[in-house]
This record gives C-alpha cells, structure tokens and sequence, in this order.
C-alpha cells in the first residue's frame, strides 16, 4: 500500500520536472555567471583554478556556511555520542605485523599528499575540502590497520577550533582593510601560477584543509570508539 | 534514441533520486532509509553538475600561463556541489550516529515497531 | 556598511571559539551565548531606523552582484533578526540554570549556531547561501532535539532528520531547476528575470522550494515531525523552535514566493491550506494530555493561521501575519519557558500531574497564564491586536469564501480557549498534591519569563510601538520591484 502510493507520487514529481527540463538544454552554454568568472577571475582574484575563485571568492560566503554545517555535525555528533562512553575494552587480536608497518609507512604519504591538495587549491584541481577528506582517510587507515592508536583529542578539537577561527577573522580583517567589504581580497595578488600568488585563497584552504581533516578524524574517531 | 543518449545524464540523475525517495518511504529498516538518503543526495549533485556542463568544454583551469579561454564548462555549479556534497556528509554523520542511538535503546532498527509516541 | 554582517559573523566566532574558552574556564561557557545575542539585539535595534528608510545592501567580497553574494537588510530582515536576537538572549539566560546534564559545551554551541542560521536565512539575498544557512537552522535542531538522550529524543530526532533531509534535497533540486533555465542564483537578479519566463517552466521549481521548506515551516501535511520533536526537546530549545525556527522557515517561504516568484495576488490554494492546518492543529491539540504535545500542535495551529494571513497578499494581511510572527514567538517562548520549570518541579509532562502548581510556584503559573491568554487573542495582550489585525484584512475583502474562513478561524480560536482554559484550571483550582510548599522556579528563570511577559503586556497595550516596522516589513515583502531595485540598482 505505502509502496503503491510512494510510486504514483515519485511518478507525478517525474512527470513534473520532465517538463521543467525541456528548459534546460543537456550541454548547451546557458549561463552569463559562468562567462563572467571564467574571463574575469583570473585578474579579479588571481587564482588559476577558476572554481577555487568562485567558491572561496565570490562565493566565499557559502563557504563558510559549509565550514559551519560540518563543524555542527562534527559537535552533533558527539553530543548524540556522548552519554556512551563506556571505557571495556573487547578482547581483539592486533593486527600482523605487515598489516601495522604498512599502514604506518602510509600514513606520512597519505597526509602529505592531502597537504600537498589543500595547498596548490588554486592552481591545480582540489582544494580544502579535498584534501582535508584525504587527511582524514590517513587517519581512517590508521584505525583500521593499527588497532588501538587514538588521535589525541584536545589537539584536535584546539585545531578544528584555531582554523575556524582563521577562516572568519580573515573575512573580518577585510572589513576594515580594502575595499570594507567582508571576505575581501586584501593580499597581493601576485603572478598568476605561482604558488605564493590569489591573495587570501591559499591561506583560506589551509585552513579549510586542517579544519575539515581533522573534524573528519575526530568523528571517525568516536565511531571507532563506540563500535568497541 | 538520441532523446535518451542526449538527457543521459538527467536521466541518471533523476534515476538516482528516485531510487533514493523511493528507498525512504517505503523501508522499514533504518540502516536502508539512511543509505536512500545517501543516494537521493549523490543524485541531487550529479544533476547539478550536469546543469553546469558544455558540449566538448575543459575544466575552468588556466594550467599554463597564458592559456586562452577556450571552452570551458559552467563553474558555478561545480562550486556548489562542493557545498553540497559536504552538507551532505555532514547529515549522513549526524543520521549515523542517531542510528546507533537508537539501536542502543531500542535493540532493533525496524521504524514501524519504534513508535513510543502515539498520536 | 559594517553591520549587518557582524549580525552573522559575531555569534558564528564565539561559536568557533567556545571549545578554546572552555579548555580556559569551564564556568564562562555558558554565558557566552547570553552574551553574544545581547550584542545581536544591540546591533539590530540601532541599525532598525536606517533600514527603515532603505534596506541596507552588503556585498560580500566586494564584487558586483549579481557576481557575488549579497545581504539584504531591510524591514523584513532587520525585524527577524531583532526577534531572533531577542529570543536567543532571552533563553540564552534561562538556559543558564536549566541546562545541567549532558555536554553542556556543546548545547552552547548549536544554541549558537542554530540561532546564526536563522539570521543567515532572513538576512541572504542568495537563493544558495538560503539553502546553506537553512541547513545550519535544520542540522542544528535535528542534534539539539535529541541532546536529552532518551527514548522520546532520538526516535523524534531520527523522523525529523528524515523528513528533514528530504525537504533539503527538494529544494536543491528546485534550486538546480532554477540555475538551469535563469542562469543565476541572486533573488533580485532571479526576480527580474521569472517576470519574463512562462509560468508552466517555473511552478515545478516553485513546488519543490516551496515543498522542501515547508518541512521546516510545518505546514500541513508536512509537519507530521513537529508535534515528536517540540514535545523531546529540551524546554528552552522547544522555545527556540516553535518560536523562531519554523517562523523562519515560513518567512523563507513566504519570500520565495512574494519576491522570487513574484505571486501578488490572493492564493487561493495557500488560503485554504492555512485554515485546515489551524483547524487539524487545534483540534489535535484539545485531545493531547501531555502539556509540550499540547503546545506544539498549538504551533501547528498558529502557523496556518499565519499562512492564511500571508496567503491573502494584501498589506494589511501580511502586516497582520507578521505581527502574528512576533507575538507567538513571545507567547509560545513563554510558555514553553514556564512549562518547562513545571514540569520539572512536577516530574512529569502529564496536565495532570500539574495540578495545583499555581500555589507552589505562584509566579510561573502567572507567566504561563499571561502566556496562554496572549496566544487565545485577549486583550490587553499582544495576540489580540494581531489577531484582530488578520480578521479585520480577512472581512475587508469581502468576499464569501474570506468570510466563511474567518468563521472557521473564530471557532479555531474558541477551541483554544477551551484548552488553554482547561490547563489553567488544573493550575489553580485543581487539587493540591501532598507536598505544597512554595518552591518557585530560579532566579534565572523567572527573568527570562518576566522579560516575554513584560513584552507581551506592553506590546498589547501599545501596539504603536512596531506597526510602523511591520507595516514597512509588509510593504518590502510584497514590493518585488523595489526589492529589485534596491539591490540591483
């Protein structure tokens, strides 16, 4: 019954946005904003990486807010989380030795790779959130192939907190540097491909990078530790 | 025929969608509504990103100094995938760990049969 | 051009910033919110008369818009966020006491950062950044409904995380509709360019926004979450909530579909649907016998009477609805303050177990009481004049149909009397239990109620002081070309 009518009401929403779509031409350039950032980002904001201008640039806003959602989620979680803490620990084998070494000798590339995504986010394909997604699958690794290594969790919650607060204070610092505008570009722009070159952009990253890997390694964390 | 290959990836995208409602409303088990919501969002963004695409265009990177702007795909939509993608993760973690509370208290994961509260 | 920002920006901060305070001093914690919605309600209070005159306009990163995202402070906004600030600093101090159990940090924490969406939603001009921050607004609710634990908490977070997230894809998807055929994501730019489209391309993006944020809105049928979830949460979060969280929601909506869609004539559809979800929520709310369940289906019913006042689009209606906004925020807050101290006096959320409180805690029962005959529609209280103000524009129509449903509302509104009444007659002519000693409720809940009620009194006596702000509010929400001009130029 709850199936039959869940079906005709899927099949009402299709019909629906099939019309809408007759709009929306499959691969057709439709779009002035697109244009606009494509010519004008690269002297407007000085990084190569068009997207990394739109989402940390024009729509650094945004950005923020989805700094913001994760942080919620991250601290959600542990206050769901919180009241189960039971500290017994299940009698588990550790893991061999070819299994511990491996995952320890990774661990260093892994994030090293992460850092070299969030920091190069505005000359190649990547980002903050990118790379802080990398950090966190290191740590992650680590879980699954070391048992029993715990992330210390003072420091992370102190970086998750310093970065956020990165983030907002240099939005602040362009209110009352520049232009007076929040989220201003007030750094040199420098020369265009250079690793040193945008402004705020690769600072901004860095500190989305380290924010979001280590928010995501503190909720692998408690879900580590809640399934012992 | 060419309608299909032409809208292929809407018609993905809104495949995808309705998989994922559909997987909501109507399963019982918590585990698998959750995992509908993970499809519902992963189809949500791959329409986005086929909004932005333009036949035969590169990624909006400018890779070598003095590279002219040929085609190049929307990157507006790229953009706010990327927000989306993490609100996404975001809800997933915090619908998982409610998940395991709920299983804590209750010992099943069946939605009919956890109804505490009457009308 | 420095404020309205900081609007955002200062409770976002102390939010980031609270763990590194808590590692320094774990007592400061808790006042940190009080403190941060205090300078909210500073702000918005002295920015009020310049937006008046003209809505204040941010860019954000200084580019042109419709190339960047913008904040549109005007009436509107500049009304919701002194409320928003106004409430959040009011149950921010009765959350002082209240809260002793769980991770305090971290209900001090979304308190922040739920109240920081609800600014973001009324203050963007940015259909995405909406989508962004209305998503801060719901993550933070769906934790903070189940910050208490039990059984009642987490299955009530889960049915609202579910239809929740729902809601939040069909308005993604709306959102992505949009992009797809105006190729922009600005409210005003959008404005200017739906007068031009044909109407069939546009109502299924229009559904679908108006869809998934009417989850949030509680409109009927898609509110079945709200009754569960206001009734587990915590008493001042169920406040917060009722008062601000799903008003916000419908003030999303309503903008989308005065400013964005550009609709200015009555909506039929939209009329009807507010009468039957104030007749479902008051009716549902006579049969309850648990007080918070009581009181969220009330919410239930205040909203549609909201709707049907917004759906009318005449100034003097949503004047009408707005002021309706602001006086159950301060009602149902009051109330849920004074219940929650009762029922945790009492042990038990039962209007049974209630009875004779009037004698042990003679100064709540007296908020609660206050509370209740405001959101009836008495005078000298602030409900009756926005009440009084959606009848008068529902019979200034004139029509048949107006005239039935403004019936039906004053049948609505006897039924609440009948529930309010009973409760309050369990107050204080009911019998006492055995231990009758005064064990009134702390100081620092007593203040908050008394701040709600003062407001409430004075408000309703002098319903001067915020009709000039409501009428301007009105007359933005309804004004799409001005809207478009203001920001666009």
């Amino acid at each position: 019954m709850r199936s039959i009518i869940s079906f005709l009401l899927l099949v009402i929403i299709a019909w629906g946005v099939a019309l809408s779509l007759d709009r929306i031409p499959f691969g057709e350039p439709k779009t002035r904003l697109g244009d606009y950032y494509i010519e004008k980002g690269r002297d407007e904001t000085g990084a190569s990486n068009v997207v990394t201008s739109v989402v940390v640039n024009y729509r650094g806003f945004d950005t923020l807010g989805e700094v913001t959602v994760l942080f919620v989620a991250a601290v959600g979680l542990s206050a769901v989380l919180a009241t189960r803490r039971k500290k017994q620990k299940g009698q588990r084998e550790p893991a061999s030795l070819v299994l511990n070494a491996g995952c320890r000798f990774l661990f260093p590339l892994i994030l090293l790779f992460g850092a070299y995504i969030f920091i190069h986010g505005h000359l190649t394909p990547g980002g903050g959130f990118q790379g802080g997604a990398i950090i966190a699958s290191a740590f992650l690794l680590v879980y699954m192939g070391c048992r029993g290594r715990r992330i210390n969790e003072a420091g992370s919650k102190t970086v998750e907190s310093l970065s956020g607060l990165v983030f907002l204070v240099i939005g602040l610092i362009g209110l009352t540097m520049g232009g007076q505008y929040f989220l201003f570009n007030f750094l040199p722009k420098g020369e265009l491909n250079s690793l040193f070159s945008a402004g705020i952009i690769p600072i901004i990253y860095i500190a989305i990078g380290c924010k979001v890997g280590s928010e995501l390694g503190g909720i692998i964390d408690r879900l580590v530790e809640e399934s012992e | 025929m060419t309608f299909l290959q032409d809208y292929a990836y809407y018609i993905g995208a809104f495949g995808l969608i309705f998989i994922g409602l559909f997987t909501m409303l109507v399963k019982r088990n918590l585990i698998k509504v959750i995992i509908g919501l993970s499809i519902l969002e992963t189809g949500v963004n791959l329409f986005l990103i086929s909004v932005g695409y333009i036949g035969k265009g590169t990624a909006p990177i400018f890779s070598k100094a003095g590279l002219e702007a040929r085609r190049m795909v929307d990157p507006v939509p790229q953009a706010l995938v990327l927000t989306a993608i993490v609100i996404g993760v975001a809800v997933l973690a915090l619908a998982l760990s409610l998940a395991i509370r709920l299983y804590h208290h209750y010992g099943i994961l069946d939605l009919r049969k956890i109804k505490e509260q009457r009308w | 051009m420095v404020g309205p920002v900081l609007l955002i920006a200062v409770p976002l901060g102390l939010a980031f910033v609270l763990p590194l305070l808590g590692l320094l001093s774990k007592r400061m914690v808790k006042y940190i919110p009080a403190a941060a919605f205090l300078f909210n309600l500073i702000l918005a209070v002295r920015l009020l008369p310049e937006a008046m005159r003209e809505p204040l306009v941010v860019h954000i990163g200084g580019f042109p818009p419709p190339f960047c995202i913008n904040l549109v402070a005007g009436p509107v906004g500049m009304l919701f966020s002194a409320l928003i600030a106004l409430a959040g600093f009011t149950v921010a101090l009765y959350g002082l006491r209240y809260i002793e159990s769980g991770a305090k940090e971290k209900y001090h924490m979304l308190y922040l950062f739920l109240l920081t969406g609800a600014t973001g939603v009324v203050l963007t001009g940015d259909i995405f950044n909406l989508f962004v921050f209305f998503e801060i607004l719901c993550i933070s609710s769906y934790a903070l409904v189940a910050y208490l634990g039990d059984r009642a908490s987490v299955e009530s977070a889960v049915k609202y995380l579910i239809q929740g997230s729902i809601g939040s894809s069909f308005l993604l998807i709306g959102i992505g509709l949009l992009y797809g055929i105006f190729g922009t994501l600005n409210m005003a730019d959008l404005a200017r360019q739906i007068a031009s489209a044909s109407p069939v391309s546009i109502f299924v993006p229009m559904a679908l926004m108006v869809t998934g944020l009417g989850v949030e809105a509680a409109i009927f049928p898609l509110n079945a979450w709200l009754p569960d979830a206001h009734s587990s949460a915590p008493s001042s979060i169920s406040a917060i909530l009722s008062g601000i969280a799903i008003e916000v929601g419908l003030y999303a909506v309503v903008r989308v579909i005065f400013t964005i869609f550009g609709l200015s004539s009555m909506l039929i559809f939209f009329v009807l649907l507010g009468v039957l979800t104030l007749l479902i929520g008051e009716l549902c709310a006579f049969s309850q016998a648990n007080i918070k369940r009581m009181l969220a289906y009330s919410s239930i019913g205040q909203i549609g009477l909201v709707v049907f006042a917004m759906a009318m689009a005449t100034s003097l209606a949503v004047s009408g609805g707005l002021f309706q906004l602001v006086s159950h925020t301060l009602g149902k807050g009051l109330l849920f303050l004074a219940a929650g101290y009762m029922v945790y006096r009492s042990g038990s959320m039962e209007i049974s177990s209630l009875e004779g409180m009037g004698k042990r805690m003679p100064l709540t029962s007296l908020a609660f009481t206050i509370g209740a005959f405001s959101i009836v529609g008495l005078p000298p209280f602030v409900g009756f004049p926005s009440k009084f103000l959606i009848v008068r524009a529902a019979l200034t129509e004139g029509t048949a149909l107006l005239t039935v449903l403004v019936g039906l509302v004053l049948a609505a509104t006897v039924i609440e009397g009948a529930y309010f009444f009973r409760v309050i007659q369990a107050l204080y002519f009911g019998r006492e239990k055995a231990d009758t000693e005064r064990k009134e409720a702390p100081v620092s809940g007593l203040i908050p109620m008394f701040l709600f009620a003062a407001l409430i009194v004075v408000v309703g006596i002098y319903p001067q002081l915020i009709t000039g702000l409501i009428d301007s509010a009105a007359a933005e929400l309804l004004d799409k070309l001005g809207y478009i001009r203001g920001v666009l130029g």
